[in-house]
């Protein structure tokens, strides 16, 4: 007799299993929606894959979209490592985008002293603005979830307000937006600019970081048995601060090279949701790092295909439902993959 | 294989694509790299379509059912595909102002658009598409940029507000206008200081108090901010948003509201006093057919009163001598004459328009400043 148990670990390889059972299944059900609606599904998703990954410029579109959220998504896998929640990943980037544009405005000099002098604002402006939860969280044990969140409002008026005050662009009266940076991140494949392998880099060596360093491997021990760890002698309220200062810093490279990369302006509401699509990323990679790479990968996907399928006459709206119904679909995936069939009692035996 | 004077490969490769599936069409399209910088030979690259071999797109800043200025550019499509029945148009609602505005563009070249005509000022948003576009014609409303296969057009819509100021400098008894502004931008600054400037004419004491709610389309914000004006005093709400919400607020409050885009007493017959109409339909199907006909070309259009923007019927509750005072004026600007002329201070004080002189038009589309009594803009 066998039966299903649930085990406390998931083997990647049936998690993969079940994600791509749950992406066909989502498939499905969106093709029989639309269908139902009066639209040839085949013809959309035969759209949708050519205008992704099918051309040229769906690859440059996807490598842009990837660019953030692979560093948003690794801001909050970072805080994950530890036990906590870093929500404030929109807020960073726009204190990243803040910190960049504040140089590449007001500072002069040869975009190879300009750049990284942006990106290393912007990094210490996003840590900057992680700085009050982090103290709160590790030495008065204030919920990060709260404060990080709600700093999100305040950065995103901070941009309002520079975008249509102090920095604003008087000589074009573009709206909510500074002036165009003189200075940019140089492309290297038609719109993809470098800022798409740095960020990929950065998540590599910070995988490299927690996996094959003793800083990892107490970071980690931290957020499993924070019990365990405070015992060893592992100083975990330094662990907590270092751990969401960096975090901070990476969403606000992501805003760095949005701002330096892809639009050239700073401007109210261009974080466009990265921060809070790092969570989804999150999630999808399951802790890990280097998962973060290909989880990016599919939200920039969706995304994309949101994109392609609104200029089909799809609302905004359609689209994300189809991206929540994804979602969802992979949260059961991801449960699904804990339950192994095991042998009857007194087999002793699995049988799968 | 000489290109020259045949026109460009993507021109070709839609020759090559036509009968086949949309899908098919497509792949020419994109495989061609019209989304590549593609050496453009001026007169070839922008050359006649035919009407079934058209695709214009249009990229919305809210839904199209917003009841207002999506509306209003909705509207205009259905007129199009009215007098072109063979021709196709998409569209996109709520665009936003990012990176995502670029590839939602990207997108509409990438699946064959010849014209792509963005109902908001998208900046450089669309510059940059347009720029790796040479085939493509591009239209942006309330834009600034012209390059050779990029325009603007935009509503001359400060006459109508001055014309409507009147009224409001008339039927205020607080002296204070409650303007609902969205960016602080030329196109929003004319639109108040017209308003106030109107009324000043008739009842030199009115002040404006404007709120930027940072977004065109967002009906909490504005309600919100209408509450508040309302609470401060303003008896006369006057706005630039793309929807209808304040006016349900000075219908609630018992105080009036001027509108723009449409007329739309409906939802404040009481407060209704007019609305700065649009009408972008002529506009659109001129445009439309030059560059069917191969004759369009980048520049920038301002569609003057009575040929696009006008007053709404006045409201049941404007009192007809306030009508006929505010009508007098629309009647002398529909003969040539302009009333934004000298002097005029700003909010600071100082002298900006010297007494004599009159704004052009191209002065009022870049107006960065408040006039006297303005504040809340920037």
């Amino acid at each position: 007799m066998t039966r299903f148990q649930r085990f406390p670990v998931a083997p990647t390889g049936l998690v993969l299993f079940w994600r791509a059972a749950a992406i066909a299944v989502a498939g499905v059900i969106v093709a029989c929606a639309l269908a139902l609606s009066g639209r040839n599904p085949f013809e959309l998703a035969g759209l949708v894959i050519h205008s992704t990954v099918g051309s040229r410029f769906g690859l440059e579109d996807l490598a842009l979209f990837m660019t953030p959220l692979v560093l948003t998504g690794a801001a909050v896998t970072l805080t994950r490592c530890i036990g906590l929640w870093n929500i404030g990943g929109e807020g960073q980037f726009y204190l990243g985008a803040v910190g960049a544009a504040g140089v590449g405005l007001y500072v002069s000099g040869p975009p190879i002293l300009i750049l990284p002098l942006m990106a290393v604002a912007a990094m210490v402006c996003g840590a900057l603005w992680i700085l009050v939860p982090a103290l709160a969280r590790a030495w008065i044990n204030v919920n990060e979830i709260i404060t990080t969140l709600l700093l999100n409002f305040v950065a995103g008026f901070l941009v309002y307000w520079l975008a249509t005050g102090p920095w604003r662009d008087r000589v074009t009266g573009a709206l909510v937006s500074t002036g165009r940076l003189p200075v940019a991140i140089p492309e290297m494949w038609g719109a993809v600019h470098y800022g798409f392998p740095v960020s990929l880099l950065v998540v590599c060596a910070l995988a490299g970081l927690l996996r094959r360093t003793v800083w990892g491997y107490e970071v980690r021990i931290s957020g499993a048995n924070p019990g365990a760890a405070r015992y060893a002698g592992i100083p975990m309220r330094w662990r907590i601060i270092v751990v969401m200062l960096i975090s901070g810093a990476l969403a606000a490279l992501a805003g760095m090279f949005e701002v330096a990369g892809t639009v050239h302006r700073m401007q109210g509401g261009m974080a466009n949701n990265f921060g809070y699509l790092g969570i989804v990323v999150a999630v999808l990679a399951r802790g890990s790092c280097m998962a973060v790479i290909p989880a990016a990968l599919l939200v920039a996907f969706i995304l994309d295909a949101g994109i392609v399928l609104q200029t089909q006459q799809l609302a905004a709206t359609t689209v994300l439902a189809i991206t929540g119904l994804v979602l969802l679909l992979i949260a059961i995936a991801d449960e699904l993959a804990h339950y192994r069939p095991v042998g009857g009692i007194g087999q002793g035996k699995a049988s799968a | 294989m000489n290109l020259e004077g045949i026109g460009t490969r993507a021109h070709l490769e839609q020759l090559k694509f036509k009968g086949q599936g949309r899908r098919a069409f497509l792949g020419g399209a994109a495989a061609s790299g019209i989304i590549r910088p593609v050496a453009a030979h001026a007169g070839t690259s922008l050359g006649p379509i035919r009407e079934e071999d058209a695709l214009i797109a249009f990229g919305h800043t809210g839904p199209i059912t917003d009841g207002g200025w999506s509306t209003a550019h909705d509207l205009g499509v259905k007129a199009v595909r009215k007098a072109f029945p063979r021709l196709k148009t998409i569209y996109v609602e709520s665009i936003p102002y990012s990176a995502d505005a670029t590839r939602i563009f990207r997108q509409f070249v990438a699946e064959g658009a010849q014209m792509v005509i963005a109902t908001s000022n998208y900046g450089d948003f669309i510059r940059d598409v347009a720029d790796r576009a040479p085939d493509v014609a591009f239209l942006e409303c309330d834009g600034h940029s012209v390059t050779r296969n990029l325009g603007w057009y935009y509503i001359t819509h400060w006459y109508p507000s001055y014309v409507i100021g009147i009224a409001a400098g008339l039927m205020t008894k607080t002296n204070r206008l409650g303007y609902i502004g969205t960016f602080p931008i030329p196109s929003v600054y004319a639109s108040a200081n017209a308003t106030l400037l109107g009324a000043q004419s008739v009842n030199p004491d009115c002040t404006m108090q404007a709120v930027a709610i940072n977004s065109w389309f967002d009906p909490q914000a504005a309600t919100q901010a209408a509450f508040a004006l309302a609470d401060s005093g303003c008896d006369f709400l006057c706005g630039i948003t793309d929807e209808p919400a304040y006016l349900r607020v000075a219908e609630q409050r018992g105080i009036k509201a001027a509108m723009w885009n449409l007329g739309m007493r409906d939802f404040g017959p009481k407060a209704y006093v007019s609305s700065v109409v649009l009408d972008f339909a002529p506009f659109y199907i001129e445009q439309v057919r030059a560059r069917l006909e191969g004759r369009w070309s980048g520049a920038g259009h301002f569609l003057k009163t009575s040929m696009g923007v006008d007053r709404d019927p006045w409201g049941d509750t404007v009192p007809p001598e306030v009508a006929a005072r505010a009508d007098m004026m629309r009647d002398r600007i529909l003969a040539g004459y302009s009333p934004f002329r000298g002097p005029i201070y700003d909010n600071a004080g100082k002298l900006r328009v010297p007494e004599g002189v009159v704004m052009s038009d191209d002065q009022i589309y870049q107006w960065d400043w408040g006039v006297r009594g303005m504040r809340g803009l920037g």
